[in-house]
C-alpha cells in the first residue's frame, strides 16, 4: 500500500457518491448535499490559509458575494447563461485579492484578521451604494428563466461536486508538492523557513490568492443555483464563520477535519432542525455546545484526537523519513512517529 | 455650525465605542486570547440592567452602573474560571478563539430563547433626551454622561494596574506568566479575575447602550466589529489607544453619515484602514 492508495480510494468513493447520489436522494436531497458539498470546499480553502500558511482570515466571506454578484451581474448583462460566466467569479475574485494582499499582507495575525474582515465590511457597502446592482433588494439572476429547473438543480449539484473535488485533489497534490512543502515551513516557522531561502510573502500571497478565488467560485455557485443575491446575505459574516467552525472542530492543519468537521456541522443541523423539529436557536446552542465540549476536551480538534488515539492515516501529507538501518531496526522498535514528520 | 455639532457628537459616540472595546483590550493584553464572547456579554449586560430596573424602578438609571458591573464581574470570573482556562493549555491561540465563539452562539440563543427578539428598553423617564445647548449646538446628557463614565473608567482601570498589588500581578503574568508561577502566583486565577474586570467594563458598555437606544440579542455581536476595530487601531491591549480608537470611529460614522446618508459605517472603516496601514501596529502598539 503506497502513501497514494487511501487518497485514491477516498477519491473513487466521493466520485461514485455523487454518481449515485441523485437516485439515492430526493431534489431536498440534492439541495442539501449542495450547500454540503460547497461548504467542504470553502472550508478547505480557508483551511489552506489558516491551517498550511497561518493567515487567519476573518473576511472570505468578501469573495463569496463578490462572486455571487460577479456572476449574477455577468449574466443578467451579457445575455448569457450563468455556467458561462461562472469563470469570472473566481477571476474578479482573484485580482481583487491580489490587490489587497498587497497593504493587508503588511499586518500581522489579529491585525490581518481583523482587517480582512473590515475590507469584506467596505466591499460589501461599496457594492450596496454603487448604482447598477440592486441596492436594497439586490439582483435576480434573469436568464434562469430559460432554463428548465429540473436540469438546473442537477447541474448545480455536478458543478458543486466536481469543484468540491477539485478542491480537495488540488490541495492535496500541491501540500505534497515542494510548494506544500515550504508553505508548510512558514506555518511552523517563518523566520526559519525565510533563512532557508523561502520567499514567506510569496507563499502566503499564493495561498491567500487561490483561497480567495476559489471562495468566489464557490459563492458565485451558490449565488446562481439561489438566482437571487443581496448585500447581507451575500456578504454574510456567517460564511467564514461556518468555515471556521468546521475547520477547527474537525482539526486544523489536516485534509480529514473539514471533512470530519463538514459532518459534524451539518449532522448537528439536521439532527435538530429536521429530526427533533426544534427551533433555529436550540440547533445553534448544540452547535456552540459541540464547539466548546471539543476546545475543552480535543482542542486539537475532532480527527488529530481520533487519529492519535486509534493511530491511524487517512490523507495524511506526512513525509517518512528515509530509514536508516540501525541495531534497533532490526528488533523492530522505531516507531514511526519519529521517523516521519507529522504535516 | 452643523459640522461641529457633528464632530461633538461623533467625540461622544466615540466614548462609548471605547467602552465597547477596553474590555477586549483587557483580556488580549493579558491572555492574548481574541474574546468573540465580548459582543454577547454587552447585550446579556443589557439584558441584566432591564431586570435589575423591574426590580428597583424607582432607581435614577445611572445607579444602576453597580449592581450590573458587580453581575458581569461574577459572571466574567466563573466563565474563564470553569471554561477558558481549560482551553488555554495549548499553546495554540485558536482553541479559546473557537470556545469563546461556541459560548458567545449559545448565550445569545439562549438569550433568544429567554427574551425573544423584539426590541427592548429600559424605562428611564427623560434621563435619555435631556440635552444641553452649548453656543447653539445641542449636545445630549447621556452621551456626555457616558464618554465621562468612560473616562472615569479609564483612569481607575490604569490606577489599578499601575499603583495596586493586584495590578502588578496582572501585568507580571501578562509579561511572563511562567515567571510568576516562581512568585507564588496562579495565571489561571489572574486570567479569571481579569475576564472579570473585563466583563464588567462591558457590562458598563451594555448599560450605556441599553440607556442610549433599544437592544435585541442581536445587539452585541452587530458592535462585535467596532468593538475589534477600536482595540486594533488603538495598539492591542492599549487602553488609551482603545479611547482613541473609539473617539475616530465615532467621529468617522457621525461625518459620513452626513456626506452620505446611506454609507453605514463605511467611513469608519476607511478611517480604521488608513491608521492600521500608517501605523501597522495600532496608534499605541509600538511596546511589542
Amino acid at each position: 500500500m503506497t502513501r497514494w492508495t487511501l487518497p485514491a480510494i477516498t477519491f473513487a468513493l466521493f466520485v461514485v457518491a455523487a454518481v449515485a447520489a441523485p437516485w439515492l436522494v430526493g431534489d431536498g436531497g440534492i439541495g442539501l448535499l449542495f450547500e454540503i458539498v460547497l461548504m467542504l470546499a470553502m472550508a478547505q480553502l480557508w483551511n489552506l490559509l489558516a491551517g498550511y500558511t497561518g493567515l487567519v482570515s476573518m473576511g472570505l466571506q468578501c469573495f463569496v458575494g463578490l462572486g455571487g454578484y460577479v456572476t449574477i451581474f455577468a449574466s443578467n448583462t451579457l445575455r448569457l447563461p450563468p455556467y458561462w460566466v461562472l469563470p469570472l467569479a473566481p477571476l474578479v475574485c482573484g485580482l481583487v485579492a491580489a490587490a489587497s494582499a498587497i497593504f493587508l499582507f503588511r499586518l500581522r495575525d489579529a491585525y490581518f484578521s481583523i482587517s480582512t474582515w473590515v475590507f469584506s465590511e467596505v466591499v460589501a457597502m461599496l457594492v450596496f451604494i454603487a448604482p447598477g446592482f440592486g441596492h436594497v433588494s439586490g439582483m435576480t439572476l434573469e436568464t434562469a428563466r430559460a432554463i428548465d429547473y429540473e436540469v438546473f438543480l442537477l447541474a448545480n449539484f455536478w458543478i458543486a461536486t466536481g469543484f468540491a473535488a477539485a478542491v480537495m485533489v488540488g490541495i492535496y497534490l500541491l501540500l505534497n508538492s515542494a510548494l506544500g512543502l515550504s508553505m508548510l515551513s512558514v506555518r511552523d516557522d517563518e523566520v526559519a523557513a525565510a533563512s532557508i531561502g523561502i520567499n514567506v510573502w510569496r507563499n502566503r500571497f499564493i495561498a491567500y490568492v487561490a483561497a480567495s478565488a476559489g471562495c468566489g467560485l464557490a459563492g458565485g455557485i451558490s449565488f446562481m443555483a439561489a438566482l437571487f443575491v443581496t448585500v447581507t446575505t451575500a456578504f454574510d459574516l456567517n460564511w467564514v464563520v461556518a468555515m471556521i467552525f468546521i475547520v477547527i472542530i474537525g482539526g486544523i492543519g489536516t485534509l480529514e477535519g473539514p471533512i470530519v468537521g463538514t459532518i459534524v456541522y451539518y449532522g448537528v443541523r439536521e439532527l435538530f432542525a429536521n429530526l427533533f423539529a426544534l427551533s433555529g436557536s436550540w440547533y445553534l446552542i448544540a452547535l456552540g455546545s459541540v464547539a466548546v465540549l471539543t476546545m475543552l476536551f480535543a482542542p486539537r480538534g475532532i480527527w488529530p484526537f481520533v487519529r492519535d488515539r486509534l493511530g491511524v492515516e487517512w490523507l495524511s501529507i506526512a513525509r517518512k523519513l528515509p530509514t536508516i538501518a540501525t541495531e534497533d531496526d532490526a528488533k523492530g522498535s522505531v516507531s514511526t512517529s519519529h521517523g516521519s514528520l507529522r504535516a | 455650525m452643523v459640522w461641529i455639532g457633528t464632530v461633538i457628537n461623533g467625540v461622544l459616540l466615540g466614548g462609548l465605542y471605547g467602552l465597547f472595546g477596553v474590555g477586549l483590550a483587557l483580556v488580549f493584553g493579558v491572555t492574548r486570547i481574541v474574546n468573540i464572547m465580548h459582543g454577547e456579554f454587552i447585550a446579556l449586560s443589557a439584558f441584566i440592567a432591564l431586570g435589575i430596573s423591574t426590580v428597583l424602578p424607582n432607581a435614577h438609571p445611572l445607579l444602576l452602573v453597580v449592581p450590573v458591573m458587580i453581575a458581569s464581574f461574577a459572571l466574567g470570573y466563573v466563565l474563564q474560571a470553569l471554561f477558558v482556562n481549560r482551553s488555554m493549555r495549548l499553546p495554540d491561540p485558536l482553541a479559546p478563539l473557537l470556545l469563546t465563539f461556541g459560548l458567545s452562539i449559545v448565550t445569545r440563543n439562549l438569550m433568544i430563547e429567554a427574551f425573544g427578539v423584539n426590541p427592548r428598553s429600559i424605562h428611564q423617564g427623560d434621563f435619555a433626551q435631556l440635552s444641553i445647548d452649548v453656543c447653539g449646538v445641542q449636545i445630549g446628557v447621556l452621551p456626555l454622561v457616558t464618554l465621562a463614565l468612560a473616562v472615569v473608567l479609564f483612569v481607575t482601570l490604569q490606577l489599578v494596574l499601575r499603583r495596586t498589588k493586584i495590578g502588578r500581578i496582572v501585568r507580571a503574568t501578562a509579561d511572563n506568566s511562567e515567571v510568576v508561577r516562581l512568585m507564588g502566583v496562579r495565571p489561571s486565577s489572574v486570567y479569571s479575575i481579569v475576564m472579570g474586570f473585563s466583563f464588567a467594563l462591558a457590562g458598563v458598555a451594555g448599560l450605556m447602550l441599553a440607556l442610549r437606544t433599544t437592544f435585541t440579542p442581536f445587539s452585541g455581536v452587530e458592535r462585535l466589529l467596532i468593538s475589534f476595530e477600536v482595540v486594533v487601531m488603538g495598539g492591542l491591549g492599549s487602553f488609551w489607544g482603545a479611547m482613541l480608537g473609539g473617539i475616530a470611529l465615532g467621529v468617522a460614522q457621525l461625518v459620513g453619515l452626513r456626506i452620505n446618508p446611506n454609507s453605514g459605517f463605511l467611513y469608519a472603516n476607511l478611517v480604521f484602514f488608513v491608521v492600521v496601514l500608517l501605523r501597522p501596529n495600532g496608534l499605541f502598539g509600538a511596546r511589542q
